[in-house]
């Protein structure tokens, strides 16, 4: 299956973000989506997801052949694009464990939460309300593992490394190879290092966004190596 | 006991005003009387406890109508075990440890409440003792309802003893009956528990529209013992006012929790105050209120450290389901001890449109993510409270959360 993105154009409070974008992901495949602050990064995906403060203004969303751009998120969600969030929201008195339960019971993932907890080491999170009081290690291991439980076709992975521990990655890139692998997951991955995309396979494809459009793509790997010679300014040949 | 106050005193007290929460012209109301019409009506009653707060007939040790006190079977059971619950009238004349506590924690000169509650309240309500050591193998039910509502007043004055060691839950439903409305209530409850004892205490209101509702508490927390309260409102309400008090010994510990779902023209003033008077003495006091439909809702809590090793924290979270309504959040701390951790947390607000969207893009709808993030807000919790008082809270929260969203 694919996830196909044409000529997306989105923007916040009438302001444009993001211009003219193309995408292409497959299942079981990684996009690694890099750029510099403010590139568009997190607005792209919160466009491709369908939250609500994001204006898609032109261009569609493709899920199969299938244009989802008129669907909200959590049909959007339903139908297998999920995005993980940078920075979730505190959900007080809202357990991991219920809320785990509610979304395996929702998108038929009950399966999974034995076999991904133990991957993201988050059992003893499990009886704390969801991501209240958490370290940026915790957090995103329960974001991610929220996020799998899901069993989408396509995740969305919003800096699942930023803020994190060494450790914390290393069990975050086994849980993204267990979708991809187990699950067959799409994903496009916002990140800024390449401890990450080492752990995840260094034959993914690279996309680099810079001021809202798509400035080059390539080899993620080789994309991640210009990039810590030259910095965004001279990542695409500029 | 009731030879040395001062009734003179308490006369005049009948004209004291509570300092907090609208003013109640007690003439205005009778005194629930004696009951008519029991055996027939009697059906009705237990319907609506079952319906209100969940507690089936059977399960009561106590049951108060109006101001007629009921001695249900349970309380026979709970003799076999050692455990004393009995009308607080009856004990009265029975059990010199009775008179030697009643009236002690609240004065009856305290307002005009607890005044006529002293004066014209027939002592109606509940005695528990529970004796060294010993712990309550099944929760003490017991339930007050006003009878007819509209301008009668009903008294209760509640006395638990939980002794030495000993271990024991109460819960309290109190309720107008099904399609009833009006009426006042007052409740005069002092609770004690002894070096290293345990009381769970749940109380669940479901009032009618036009009940005003006083209860007047105080608990005495011996060194190490522990003091759980857990209260939910969750029904339209004229007013309530309430400040419960707990004194806290050495060690000693409590947590009260209040969740509260405010409604209609409902006047909502619920506060909470714990005073550490011995060394590392702890508190928490919890309220989560939600207002909607123009209700009214006032949270105070005070945490009060006199000696050293005081630990106490408050949480006021507020949400506010509309533009008419009005949460007032009022977490005060004092010590006059330098080694104490006093800390606190208020918060009012709406439900974030983040977090919806956050539930949003993990499949639900909006009102989906609405009624899971209301939940969630709701769920206080208290340690210790049995199973089967938690399946009612668990139906409370479910209810409100219904009923919350129009």
């Amino acid at each position: 299956m694919e996830l196909r993105v044409e000529r997306l154009t989105a923007s916040i409070d009438s302001s444009e973000i993001v211009k003219d974008i193309d995408l292409l992901l497959r299942s079981g495949e990684i996009v690694l989506l890099l750029g510099p602050n403010g590139a568009g990064k997190t607005t792209l995906l919160s466009a491709i997801a369908g939250l609500p403060r994001v204006h898609v203004s032109r261009g569609r969303i493709l899920l199969g052949g299938e244009d989802v751009t008129p669907l909200p998120a959590y049909e959007r969600a339903k139908k297998g694009i999920v995005l993980s969030y940078q920075i979730p929201p505190e959900l007080t008195g809202v357990k991991v464990s219920r809320l785990a339960k509610l979304i395996a019971e929702r998108m038929g993932g009950e399966d999974l939460i034995g076999a991904l907890s133990n991957i993201l080491e988050i059992d003893y999170l499990f009886e704390r309300d969801a991501f209240r009081g958490f370290s940026g290690g915790e957090r995103k291991r329960v974001e991610v593992f929220l996020t799998a439980l899901t069993r989408p076709r396509f995740a969305l992975l919003d800096e699942p490394d930023s803020g994190v521990d060494l450790d914390s990655i290393k069990l975050i890139a086994e849980a993204i190879r267990f979708m991809v692998e187990e699950l067959r997951t799409g994903m496009l991955i916002v990140t800024h290092t390449r401890i990450l995309a080492e752990r995840v396979g260094v034959e993914a494809h690279g996309v680099v966004l810079k001021e809202g459009r798509i400035a080059c793509s390539g080899r993620a790997s080789e994309l991640l190596e210009l990039l810590e010679e030259r910095g965004f300014d001279g990542v695409c040949g500029g | 006991m009731v030879s040395v106050v001062d009734r003179e005193k308490v006369l005049k007290a009948l004209e004291k005003a509570s300092p907090y929460g609208p003013d109640i012209d007690l003439s205005a109301y009778k005194p629930a009387g004696s009951v008519y019409g029991l055996d027939s009506s009697m059906e009705g009653l237990e319907e609506s406890v079952e319906k209100k707060i969940g507690v089936k007939p059977g399960q009561l040790s106590y049951l108060q109508w109006g101001e007629t006190a009921l001695a249900k079977a349970m309380s026979e059971r709970f003799k076999e075990v050692g455990v004393t619950v009995e009308p607080l009238a009856q004990a009265l004349k029975k059990y010199e440890l009775a008179r030697r506590l009643a009236w002690k924690l609240i004065e009856p000169d305290v307002d005009k409440y607890t005044a006529h509650t002293f004066l014209y309240g027939r002592e109606a309500g509940y005695f528990v003792y529970v004796p060294p050591g010993v712990k309550t193998p099944w929760p003490v039910y017991t339930c007050l309802s006003l009878f007819t509502g509209y301008d009668e007043v009903q008294h209760a004055h509640n006395i638990i003893y939980v002794d030495e060691g000993a271990e024991a839950h109460v819960t309290t439903g109190c309720l107008v009956p099904h399609g009833k409305s009006g009426g006042l209530h007052i409740g005069v409850s002092e609770f004690y528990v002894a070096k290293n004892a345990k009381l769970v205490f749940t109380m669940l209101h479901s009032w009618g529209e036009g009940t005003h509702v006083r209860p007047r508490t105080v608990v005495r927390v011996e060194e190490g013992g522990q003091y759980l309260s857990y209260y939910a409102l969750y029904s339209p309400v004229a007013s309530v006012q309430t400040y419960p008090k707990v004194y806290l010994d050495k060690n000693a510990n409590a947590k009260l929790v209040s969740v509260v779902a405010g409604t209609g023209n409902g006047y909502y003033d619920l506060g909470g105050e714990a005073l550490l008077r011995g060394e590392n003495a702890s508190a928490e006091l919890v309220s989560r209120v939600i207002a909607s439909k123009g209700s009214k809702i006032y949270t105070r809590a005070k945490i009060n450290a006199s000696a050293p090793g005081g630990k106490g924290h408050i949480e006021c979270l507020g949400l506010l389901m509309d533009n008419e309504s009005i949460i007032e959040a009022i977490p005060v701390l004092s010590s006059s001890k330098q080694e104490v951790q006093l800390t606190h947390e208020a918060a009012i607000g709406m439900i974030a449109g983040e977090k919806i969207e956050y539930l949003m893009s993990k499949g639900f709808s909006e009102d989906e993510a609405r009624s899971i993030l209301l939940r969630g807000f709701l769920a206080a919790e208290v340690p210790g409270i049995p199973p089967a008082v938690k399946v009612e809270i668990d139906r409370i929260i479910d209810y409100i959360v219904r009923h919350a969203f129009g």
